[in-house]
């Protein structure tokens, strides 16, 4: 009888506790289907988000730190000359099929995405010069990787490189990370189950991640995503538009999270480029640092980030977002709006203002377009309040709404243009990212792209010190060469940085533990400590 | 019927009026951006409230009314006016013309307007006052929005042109273009007419659209189009004033329906 | 019949239908009313509209000679053509109420009509309608002008048409079929109009009816059609008394009563 009573009993406890830790699932939407599931691939949102989730790396950033983080590796170097790293790798860790893991797999993973013929984007940010990539396996827990040259940066890099299996047959599908995909219906929706090798743990040492599963629905639809938000069939959107965030906060205010600045800032710039069709005259203002200085005065800010961005926006100081901890040059404040000293600045090129009208040295009158993508609603409302801002200074605007391709082609192309308003999309910390923007000779060199040589001094020694932060190791001997670029672009608005935009999420209450940050992934940079709350898990 | 009709009219003299007077009626101007009281309710100073950048909506719907008012029925005129000409001769004269004529509508409603008003936008100047933009729009699309029109009109100037009246027109010694002119085009009119009323509401919601390829209106001046389009972004039906423009379009179109339906000759 | 107005030799095609007119001929002499009769189908309208010059509108095509006093029509260009049509050859359409414009005024159809060959002033033009229109026993006050022709009887329709037709006074007139859309009494009424103008202004007329009886009453001689060609053409008594043609025969035994005057004398 006893014993009877004690198999109920067990029994009984069992299912209890089955009910209890009864499966939970986290859901939030892609914005597309992710084009590849091999990490080494990645080049669209999508699949980083899977990457993200599922792969496992050797060190991580932490994204609300912004400093590196042990992850496969408990341990790692990067030799004097920048060129070699080692890593010291966590013992006895296996992927998600069961394959255990060791120093031949890393090896065999950069070997993969140094392969020429991969095309891998991000062995492309390693590749730094000629020659090949050389992986020497020193133990079963220990690895050193030489590059032919020396790579800026070259520990936060790996904070990308997920380590795929070299021996298991799932190929890209075993992984190190939280979580696996195990189901992919394409087009409709995507299946992650909780990687049980997965090598954290929490202080407690229960295994981490809490969520079971993640289910990832295919939705291209901003607005249907939004709807299904408020209808609490998802628990989270990464990032969410000013006016949708207000609207949150009338409705439910408990959903929406505002993590202040983030990376991405608005900005715009003059057309330089020497053979550009626009006339003579307008070339010289445009080229003209006091004239640049003049606009950027001119325009109120504080009033773009109040009105444009219902507040959720700061005004810009620079190249650098004050988001991004370590690089930004707390020296630098954002351009004052004061239009006396924009006048000022502007009688030094002798510009005159006459009955609100300003005409330069020779007599023409100063109008000229800015243009900007069609149908994004806070530029058109920026452009227009400029248009206001620098009529106070006597120019006249014309603001010109394109459609995206035609925008492009003429500012990459065909150099039609006087003025452009665009927003810059910055998901690195590291101003190795930013090379592709501020050397002269760069393709996204916008004012003025792919100079033979610097065509003024000011670019000269921009170019001068992007090269030597690059060729340099120690994180603050480049930062001192990167705060100086941040001055003299500061100085020189080649870009007027106009706002920096804040990072807005909306996450459901259910959701415990979530601490949105600036950088990607927003919400779910931190999906193993996730908790779905109990009472919403039960009902699901 | 009457009484409608009289009342239509007066609505629009009363809207014409109120759009030719709107700098005095809503001194504030259509671009003045009152910063500090963006996205504000209906008060006295500003009748039908502030859009998102502060600017008055009163004074904008007045002047957005000034412009598509004058320009979306100068535009469906041209077009209408197009298209009964070309479907018109076409249909009139038939034979190898019409069917040319058609093979060309056909063509012409198949070529990919969209790249080819990209292409319009790249040829001209990007420093365009707002005023020659938005001309310059209507006048395209004025010269666009033949094709349709044009084939329905050459389908009824088909069938009239075996009519035993102008049969006997001609048996009188007409031809021609006075044939055409006196004869045909009467009997076109109402068709012509339907046309006309049908492309003015098209015409002022395409070129909401077209603001997207930067031809439209550019910022600051604003037109039906522009207002219509800043519904979009209008996520409550508690600021029910924000709709003044569309209800003021769909009075002013059907107010021009009525006075139109029945002033043909008596069937 | 020494005075011959007209000496027509034709044949006539359409695409699809060739030798609609099989070398069809016939005279009328000035002043004459010549009817023509023959069934439905045999090419009556044909040869009007050839007559006119209009065939080719209809797609088809003439060879042969016609003669307009003396002068042959066949290789004028349509210029000429149109020069003749309306003052040297007019037609009436059957049905009165299709063949007015719908969409015009009755004074305009008139007035467009009198311009069509003539460019004299308003006044000149007023008189000659106003003439026209007592011939034809209409009111001549500006409201019966200003009406459309849906506001008017078909009798009238059918007096306004024969107005115009007479306008410029043509040397002749070609009626087809013009009283088959009326009643009787009307018929009769717009018989003794076509006598009377034709008295009045020495115009020829070409009478096509199926309506032997009809004509008997006005013509002078009568020609019978079949298949495209004249297959008798006698004075108008010789045909009910003696026709010779076997078709001619036949239409007169179907004719329900053999009129009085015309039965010949019992043998
Ligand atoms: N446009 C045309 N194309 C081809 N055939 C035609 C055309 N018009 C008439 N026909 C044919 O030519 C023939 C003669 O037509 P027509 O109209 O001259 O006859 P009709 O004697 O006037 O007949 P009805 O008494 O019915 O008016 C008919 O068989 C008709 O089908
Ligand atoms: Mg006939």
């Amino acid at each position: 009888m006893r014993r009877v009573l004690f198999t109920v009993l067990s029994l009984w406890l069992a299912f209890g506790s089955a009910r209890a830790q009864s499966a939970t699932q986290l859901r939030f939407c892609l914005r597309s289907e992710p084009k590849t599931f091999n990490p080494l691939l990645v080049e669209e949102d999508s699949s980083d988000t899977v990457r993200y989730l599922t792969g496992g790396v050797l060190v991580r950033l932490n994204r609300k730190t912004q400093k590196l983080e042990p992850g496969l590796a408990t341990d790692w170097k990067v030799s004097r000359d920048g060129r070699t790293i080692a890593f010291t790798l966590r013992p006895g860790l296996k992927f998600s099929d069961g394959t255990s893991f060791s120093a031949a797999d890393v090896a065999y993973t950069v070997q993969q995405m140094m392969e020429p013929s991969l095309h891998s984007p991000i062995g492309d940010t390693f590749r730094s010069g000629e020659g090949a990539t050389e992986s020497k396996i020193l133990a079963a827990d220990k690895v050193a990787i030489s590059f032919p040259a020396p790579v800026a940066g070259l520990d936060r890099l790996f904070d990308q490189v997920a380590i795929m299996s070299a021996s298991s047959a799932k190929k890209e599908m075993a992984v190190l990370g939280p979580y696996y995909v195990s189901e992919n219906h394409a087009g409709s929706y995507l299946m992650l189950e909780r990687n049980p090798n997965y090598w954290r743990q929490d202080a407690a040492g229960r295994p981490l991640p809490y969520i079971d599963s993640i289910r990832l629905d295919i939705q291209q639809n901003r607005d249907l995503e939004l709807l299904r938000l408020e209808r609490g069939e998802i628990d989270l959107v990464n990032s969410i538009d000013p006016e949708y965030y207000e609207k949150l906060v009338k409705e439910k205010p408990a959903l929406a999270h505002d993590a202040g600045p983030s990376l991405d800032s608005e900005h715009m710039w003059f057309n330089q480029v020497p053979t550009a069709a626009i006339s003579d005259y307008k070339k010289a203002w445009f080229q003209s640092a006091n004239f640049r200085r003049a606009v950027s005065e001119a325009i109120n800010r504080q009033d773009l980030a109040r009105i444009a961005f219902r507040g959720h926006a700061r005004p810009a100081v620079g190249i650098v977002s004050p988001a991004n901890q370590f690089w930004f040059n707390d020296k630098l404040r954002p351009h004052p709006f004061d239009q006396k000293s924009a006048l000022q600045r502007l009688q030094k090129d002798g510009f005159r203002l006459h009955d609100g009208v300003l005409r330069d040295v020779n007599g023409h009158v100063v109008e000229f377009s800015i243009i900007t993508n069609a149908g994004n609603r806070y530029r058109e409302r920026m452009a227009t309040m400029i248009q206001q801002d620098l009529a106070g200074v006597g120019m006249k605007v014309n603001v010109v709404t394109l459609d995206f391709p035609s925008l492009i082609e003429r500012i990459t192309r065909t150099f039609t243009y006087e003025a452009c308003l665009l927003g810059l999309v910055n998901t690195d910390l590291d101003p190795a990212s930013v090379m592709n923007v501020w050397l002269s000779s760069a393709e996204n060199h916008q004012w003025s792209p792919g100079e033979k040589k610097p065509a003024t001094a000011w670019e000269a020694e921009i170019d001068r010190l992007m090269r030597a932060q690059a060729s340099t190791l120690d994180d603050h001997r480049r930062k001192q060469y990167f705060d100086r670029v941040q001055e003299i672009a500061w100085e020189q608005e080649p870009f007027i940085y106009l706002v920096t935009k804040n990072a807005l999420s909306a996450i459901s209450t259910s959701l415990s533990n979530a601490q949105p940050v600036v950088l990607r992934p927003q919400v779910f940079w931190n999906v193993d400590e996730l908790k779905l709350a109990p009472e919403v898990a039960a009902t699901r | 019927m009457r009484r409608a009709r009289q009342l239509a009219t007066v609505f629009l003299l009363l809207v014409a009026l109120a759009s030719a007077a709107a700098g005095f009626l809503a001194p504030s101007g259509y671009a003045h951006q009152f910063r500090d009281t963006p996205d504000a309710s209906p008060s006295r100073q500003h009748w039908l409230g502030t859009d998102d950048l502060g600017r008055d909506r009163f004074a904008r719907l007045l002047y957005g009314t000034r412009v598509s008012l004058c320009l979306a029925p100068a535009a469906a005129l041209l077009s209408s006016l197009l298209a009964a000409l070309i479907g018109g001769v076409a249909g009139f004269c038939g034979g190898r013309l019409e069917q040319l004529v058609l093979a060309g509508t056909d063509l012409f409603l198949s070529l990919p307007w969209l790249f080819l008003l990209i292409t319009i936008r790249a040829l001209l100047p990007l420093n365009l006052p707002p005023v020659t933009s938005v001309v310059i729009t209507f006048m395209l699309l004025g010269c666009l929005g033949w094709a349709v029109a044009a084939r329905v009109i050459c389908s009824d100037a088909h069938l009239l042109r075996n009519c035993d009246f102008i049969l006997l027109a001609r048996a009188s010694g007409l031809g021609g273009w006075r044939l055409l002119v006196r004869h045909l085009l009467p009997n076109l009119m109402p068709i012509v007419y339907a046309q006309f009323w049908l492309s003015i509401p098209i015409f002022i919601l395409t070129e909401a659209n077209l603001g997207i390829l930067g031809l439209g209106v550019s910022e600051p001046l604003p037109s039906w189009g522009t207002l219509l389009r800043d519904l979009e972004s209008c996520s409550s039906m508690s600021h029910l004033w924000q709709f003044a423009p569309l209800l003021l379009l769909i009075a002013a179109v059907s107010c021009f329906h009525l006075l139109v339906v029945d002033r043909e000759f008596p069937a | 019949m020494a005075d011959r107005l007209l000496e027509i030799r034709i044949s006539a095609d359409y695409p699809n239908k060739p030798a609609v007119l099989d070398d069809c001929s016939l005279e009328i002499g000035r002043g004459e009313i010549v009817g023509l009769v023959g069934k439905s189908g045999c090419g009556k309208s044909t040869l009007s509209l050839a007559l006119l010059g209009l065939l080719a509108w209809r797609g088809g095509q003439v060879r042969g000679s016609i003669r307009l006093n003396g002068r042959d029509l066949v290789g004028l260009s349509e210029g000429e053509m149109r020069k003749l049509r309306g003052r040297e050859i007019a037609l009436v359409l059957q049905s009165p109420m299709s063949a007015l414009n719908p969409a015009l005024k009755l004074g305009t159809q008139l007035h467009e009509a009198w311009k069509a060959h003539s460019s004299g002033s308003s006044e000149a033009c007023n008189r000659a309608v106003g003439e026209a229109l007592e011939n034809v026993s209409l009111p001549q006050e500006p409201a019966f002008l200003q009406r459309y022709p849906s506001q008017i009887s078909v009798g009238q329709a059918q007096r306004v048409l024969i107005a115009m037709a007479i306008l410029h006074r043509p040397p002749l007139l070609i009626a087809d079929e013009p009283t088959s859309a009326l009643d009787i009494i009307t018929q009769s009424e717009i018989l003794e109009l076509f006598s009377k103008v034709s008295r009045k202004l020495a115009m020829s007329i070409l009478y096509i009816s199926h309506d032997l009886l009809s004509l008997a009453s006005i013509s002078q001689r009568v020609a019978v059609m079949e298949n495209g060609a004249i297959v008798e053409c006698s004075p108008t008594m010789k045909i009910f008394r003696d026709p010779s043609h076997p078709y001619t025969r036949q239409l007169i035994r179907a004719l329900p009563v053999i009129p009085q005057v015309f039965a010949a004398p019992a043998r």
